[in-house]
């Protein structure tokens, strides 16, 4: 159809979108399969996307919502940048502060792509690498104090021509790893990966002509900010406040302004829904953080997005249409507007916070569709030590509960919001790291008590085998609680413990920690939290909480405390 | 001597039986019981002697493609299945990978554990990574979870232990007491299963497993009576999830592995038809109602997975790579709330069905699209069997075209090139995943709807050659006729190539040859040719994705690696690395994973029946009729009688060719060629 006139018919639009989207999946299988280490091959830490010549994303494939459109920054930075593009040109960033993602290990390659001498788009894609230097190996401690302390700062830099991949980046990054190996190996996949979306993009410009791929790729964002507008008009009109508040900081750091008092930071939101129109102030957050928890816009905008589209209309196509329709200010110097060079890899855990205060709004609006908060952290939790191969960096992410549903439980052990990144098996890292797992089990009891239950948080203790191991770690929701909703109970916060049940058991001060030295068959006990439940407790089925009482999810105790069972007045009895 | 082949279907029952005395096929369909397919089993087997009027003593073959595995898990209706495993993990099954099933969709549930959390029961013990024992299983432990099994009363149990694909002591142990103590119970253990490492996956094929054992072997027992009292000599043999024939004790042993049965047998009738027609590199697309399979096929060889899931539950036993989406013929198309058309996921089933069906159903669909395209007949299909309800499938589609604001030609095309893209997707996804250019391969279309959509699959994927087999409706049963008796053998290995222990690795070897020698001593039919292959799973350390190579053939033959097999695998992986991703680590170390044995039976492979030549298509000409096209709009078409082709001839485009079981539709810019066999084989033009 390539001679065919430049307003194409609406299903030709629909095919070209479903090829781009295609194409974005395939760079992702690539990226995935390709990819050297567990963090992005196991864990699938990444995404991939396309973009149009004005930069705006036509088509992701995002693992997790916390990459949905960030990577635009990066063509935004790139487009205003002195350098010259050329046909075979990649570039790699990865500064949260210039276009580069979220937080330093998110390496972000681009690759622009041209059809006869024409830019036409671009073909991208993110990845987590398991260690980009700085003072923490994983380089994903929540306690330093800088960006300078997180990382080597990649500017946007050329990272390949058609001549082949430039040595210096790459060397650079490697010599700045403590697992250079890892790194040369994931960025050869980042690079297979975009050169894949660089080839079919090509392919679907040759197939269907420039000017209707051009043509169709305006009409594919007009298309989403049409079911943006379409989810609008069902939210009554008006502003919905929400806040929260993030975990105290702990082990002594302190906000920029001053003394940390006993509270933590507050993220606070005011959602005004105006017929088909949203936009989001963040007004009232407080101040950016001194630790890494801060959030850079393109985080910031991808939480935003994410829990729009959860609420809205789940199968909005993620892409520029949607984003521009969404209006977004934050304070700058705030927690979700941080000044440079405030540290932010820690960053998800507010953005699971700024998650939870965007669906507390909008639960206002439209109480039968939001759900009570889920465990809303990313309880990241590094060990690291030496081995018989050297150098080791054991990364992990621990789920915990959903928020409990308006009409059902909640889910147990499942990541939430922004991330959704899985487990590595126990298995695995026993081959792997001097590391055993004791125990990996549900926590009884840990969801909120509802008439819909909140999902249960996980226990996993992990005993240290080598001679000794250093734990880091980055949690939230171990002082704050995910909140019920509509008379729902909290669910319960998490923690860790070193030698649970031990001589010497002890608790550790808060989430963001790092340079805890373990010694050899010490335990370090991680539980995630638990998350909200939905609805009077009073009001649940007596045979669920007998089903969730035969199933062990709770104890005698709270089925007596909370549901009433076995009492004279327990619902269901005559 | 006859061998018949016959495949239970959702619908239908199909027999295919091969005279070997002439040569000759012959094909029988009868309904389907869905209460137990045995029946209908049986009473396809008794059709189809008196058919040929062969007596029951002449049936020296009998294999079977049953969906009863599929069922029992799809409709939750499985045994009450318990777990034993390893104390502090009772919750593998529950917490899985700990991802939540759909990103965005608050409302999505988890797949339920098959396993009640109230009868997973711990006990104490612990293997290392290296499979030495941390923590023994003492015996007054081993005897107090039996007893609590015993008062829990299920139907099945699984025993998932930490590390048994390394040391799978403590797991035999308990399932060993389990078997002696409770003899009615099925009892598994998941290193007899899988013996493969990653916990979660393992947990869940053995679970799987137990779940649907005893339905299975309840099926299994009712069938090998009923095909006895048939007077049927051979008790008949199932076709596994990796396409490959197997007797009823190892159905009954591991019945996990019967899931793909049926969908497997048509990828082995399918290749089998096009190595016939004299291709070797195919991508098969089975295409019916409710679903569609696509499989790819390099050198003759269906490309095997570990990493299927059924309903959201990972099963790790080896499998054909076959890749099913929810989009077929009975796929829903509806316009979003951004005006966009869409097809599927939902879809009208088999109940209603598409409006054109007049079964009550007034959604429109996919086959309501080609009725009013003209693509299927407006008056009846099947051969004349089911009428054709013309109004009902305009009045479902006009609703769509409404909603687009355009007419009902513009919507029943967009609905079905929508279809071919959605399908595309599919395809290519495959193929890329597997590393390999789909351009470089041919499109087999078989399943009722196949043969619809295959060409502008092709053309949209960059494919030039589309084959569409004789019997595209019965393939299933066909490939039950030339599928070989195989089973595989997987050893968990985990060694560095470079520093590896030799004697673990010939330890594993040689345990897997054993098994596989072993096997066949037992399952091989007399005078049967054997063979046995293998691969080695592999991958750079700390990867956690692994490439298979091929075993060199002095380590298979002699069942001890050689001086120099290991540098000539980790030469083959670099090699295959560099053709899956485009560039390989050369100095980075390599890990061996796993080994695997295939040990075969070879059946001998009937050569299909060839057709009369001729090349005067007008023969089979019946009607013309106004068919549209993508790219012309409706077009004054030909069509013809499937039956009535001969070898030779060839059809330009456009043309439809109907057939009892399918319609072929042939492009403008297509032209099919009908082969000495039958297959028509359609060259598309690619720009």
């Amino acid at each position: 159809m390539r001679n065919q006139t430049h307003t194409p018919d609406p299903i030709t639009v629909q095919v070209i979108g479903a090829s781009l989207v295609t194409i974005a999946e395939e760079m992702g299988a690539v990226l995935r399969r390709a990819s050297y280490s567990t963090n992005i091959k196991e864990r699938s830490d990444c995404s991939t996307a396309l973009f149009d010549a004005q930069g705006k994303l036509v088509a992701q494939a995002e693992n997790m919502p916390i990459h949905m459109g960030s990577m635009t920054g990066l063509i935004d930075a790139l487009l205003a940048s002195e350098l010259t593009v050329r046909p075979g040109d990649v570039f790699l960033t990865n500064d949260p502060y210039r276009g580069g993602g979220t937080h330093l290990p998110d390496l972000t390659m681009v690759k622009p792509v041209f059809v006869d001498g024409e830019l036409v788009g671009y073909s991208a894609n993110i990845a987590h690498h398991s260690d980009i230097g700085g003072r923490v190996p994983g380089s994903n401690a929540g306690d330093s104090d800088s960006l300078f302390q997180e990382g080597l700062r990649i500017p946007l830099v050329r990272f390949a021509t058609a001549d082949g991949i430039e040595q210096a980046p790459l060397a650079f990054v490697e010599l700045n790893s403590r697992l250079p190996h890892e790194r040369r190996g994931d960025m050869l996949a980042q690079l297979a990966s975009v050169e894949v979306g660089e080839r079919q993009l090509c392919e679907v410009h040759r197939r269907h002509g420039t000017p209707t791929v051009r043509a169709a790729t305006a009409h594919l964002l007009d298309h989403s900010a049409k079911r943006l507008a379409a989810a609008l008009r069902e939210v009554p009109d008006g502003t919905y406040h929400f806040s929260d508040l993030m975990d105290p900081p702990e082990t002594g750091a302190e906000d920029e302004g001053g003394a940390a008092g006993a509270e933590g930071t507050r993220i606070a939101v005011a959602v005004t829904v105006s017929g088909d129109r949203v936009a989001l102030d963040f007004a009232g957050t407080g101040p950016q953080a001194a630790v890494g928890i801060n959030v850079v816009r393109p985080a910031l905008e991808a939480t935003v997005y994410y829990a729009l589209k959860a609420v809205l209309d789940p199968g909005i196509p993620p892409n520029g249409g949607f984003f521009d329709a969404v209006g977004i200010t934050a304070p700058m110097g705030s927690i979700v507007n941080p000044r440079e060079p405030a540290p932010v890899t820690a960053r998800t855990d507010t953005c699971q916070r700024v998650a939870d205060v965007v669906l507390g709004a909008l639960a206002a609006a439209l109480p039968d569709r939001v759900p009570a908060a889920g465990h809303s952290t990313v309880t990241y939790v590094t060990f690291s030590g030496e081995h018989e191969d050297g150098f080791f960096v054991y990364p992990e992410v621990v789920a915990g509960g959903g928020g409990a549903r308006t009409t059902k439980d909640g889910l147990d052990a499942v990541q939430v919001h922004i991330t959704n990144s899985s487990n590595l098996p126990i298995e695995a890292l026993e081959q792997e790291y001097p590391l055993l797992v004791d125990t990996y089990e549900l926590i009884p009891d840990s969801g909120g008590a509802g008439t819909h239950r909140g999902g249960l948080g996980v226990r996993r203790d992990v005993r240290v085998l080598g001679d000794g191991a250093e734990f880091s770690a980055h949690a939230d929701r171990q002082t704050t609680r995910p909140w019920g909703l509509s008379g729902g109970h909290d669910g319960s916060p998490g923690r860790f413990v070193v030698n649970p049940g031990r001589d010497g058991e002890r608790q550790l001060p808060g989430g963001r920690i790092s340079g805890v030295r373990l010694r050899q068959d010490d335990v370090l006990r991680v539980e995630s939290p638990g998350s909200g439940g939905f609805g009077a407790p009073a009001d649940r089925d007596p045979e669920l909480v007998r089903e969730d009482l035969r199933n062990g999810r709770i104890t005698e105790r709270a089925a007596h405390d909370l549901y009433g069972l076995g009492r004279a007045s327990e619902p269901g009895r005559q | 001597m006859l061998r018949i082949g016959i495949d239970v279907g959702g619908t239908f029952t199909d027999v295919t039986a091969l005279d070997t005395a002439d040569g000759r096929f012959h094909i029988h369909k009868l309904p389907s019981t869905t209460d137990d397919q045995s029946v209908a089993v049986a009473e396809g087997v008794r059709a189809i002697l008196q058919r040929t009027g062969a007596a029951p003593g002449d049936v020296g073959y009998l294999g079977h493609g049953t969906t009863v595995a599929t069922n029992t898990v799809l409709e939750s209706d499985g045994a009450r299945t318990a777990l034993v495993t390893t104390a502090g993990l009772r919750d593998v099954l529950e917490i899985g990978r700990q991802q939540r099933p759909d990103l965005y969709d608050l409302d999505a549930d988890k797949a339920p554990a098959l396993v009640d959390r109230s009868l997973v029961h711990t006990v104490t013990e612990r293997m290392t990574a290296q499979g030495t024992v941390r923590t023994p299983l003492s015996g007054r432990d081993a005897d107090a979870v039996v007893e609590r099994i015993r008062a829990a009363d299920p139907e099945a149990v699984a025993v998932c232990f930490l590390h048994s694909y390394r040391n799978d002591r403590h797991e035999r142990e308990i399932a060993d007491r389990l078997r002696a103590a409770l003899p009615d119970v099925y009892v598994c253990a998941s290193a007899d299963i899988a013996p493969v490492f990653r916990e979660f996956e393992r947990f869940s094929t053995a679970a799987v497993n137990a779940y649907v054992g005893p339905r299975i072997n309840r099926y299994m027992s009712r069938l090998a009576d009923r095909i006895e009292a048939t007077g049927v000599p051979v008790p008949p043999k199932v076709i596994g999830s990796s396409g490959g024939m197997m007797s009823l004790e190892s159905v009954a042993r591991y019945p996990v592995t019967t899931l793909l049965s049926g969908p497997s047998a048509g990828v082995v009738a399918a290749s089998h038809v096009a190595g016939q027609a004299g291709f070797g590199n195919l991508i098969t697309f089975d295409m019916g109602g409710t679903s569609t399979d696509v499989c790819l096929v390099r050198d003759g060889q269906a490309v095997a997975s570990t990493q299927r899931r059924i309903n959201g539950r990972p099963v790790r036993t080896p499998s054909l790579d076959i890749h099913t989406v929810g989009a077929g013929g009975g796929s829903i198309a509806h316009v979003d709330s951004g005006g966009a058309l869409e097809v599927g996921p939902a879809s009208a089933g088999s109940q209603p069905g598409p409006a054109a069906y007049g079964r009550g159903g007034d959604r429109p669909t996919v086959t309501d699209a080609n009725v009013l395209r003209g693509r299927l007949n407006p008056r009846h299909i099947l051969g004349g069997a089911l009428a054709v309800d013309y109004e009902a499938a305009a009045r479902a589609v006009d609703g769509v075209a409404k909603a687009m604001a355009t007419g009902r030609e513009v919507a029943a095309r967009g609905i079905g090139r929508i279809a071919a893209v959605n399908m595309a997707g599919a395809v290519r996804k495959v193929s890329v995943e597997a590393g390999e250019d789909p351009r470089a391969y041919v499109l087999v279309a078989f399943g009722g709807a196949g043969p619809l959509h295959a060409v502008e699959v092709a053309r949209e994927v960059g494919m030039r050659t589309v084959v569409v087999p004789p019997n595209p409706g019965t393939l299933c049963a066909l490939g039950l006729l030339v599928t070989d008796i195989r089973a595989e053998f997987p050893r968990a290995v985990l060694e560095e190539a470079d520093e590896h222990d030799p004697g673990k690795l010939d330890e594993a070897l040689r345990e897997a040859h054993e098994s596989a020698r072993g096997w066949l001593a037992a399952e091989a039919p007399p005078g049967a040719e054997t063979r046995i292959t293998g691969e080695a799973r592999m991958r750079y350390a700390r990867q956690n994705f692994e490439l298979s190579v091929p075993l060199p053939r002095q380590a298979i033959d002699t069942a001890r690696f050689g001086p120099g097999a290991v540098a000539e695998m980790v030469a083959a992986f670099h090699e295959q690395h560099t053709k899956s991703y485009g560039f390989a680590h050369a100095d980075a170390r390599v890990q061996i994973v796993e080994i695997q044995l295939t040990a075969a039976a070879l059946v001998d492979k009937p050569e299909l029946p060839s057709i009369a030549a001729g090349s005067d298509p007008r023969e089979a000409l019946v009607d013309r009729r106004q068919v549209d096209f993508d790219e012309t709009g409706p077009l004054d078409t030909p069509v013809y009688e499937r039956a009535g082709l001969r070898a030779g001839t060839r059809l330009p485009g456009p043309a439809i060719v109907e057939q009892l079981d399918t319609t072929t539709v042939i492009t403008p810019d297509a032209t099919a060629l009908v082969d000495a066999y039958g297959n028509l084989v359609i060259e598309v033009e690619q720009r």
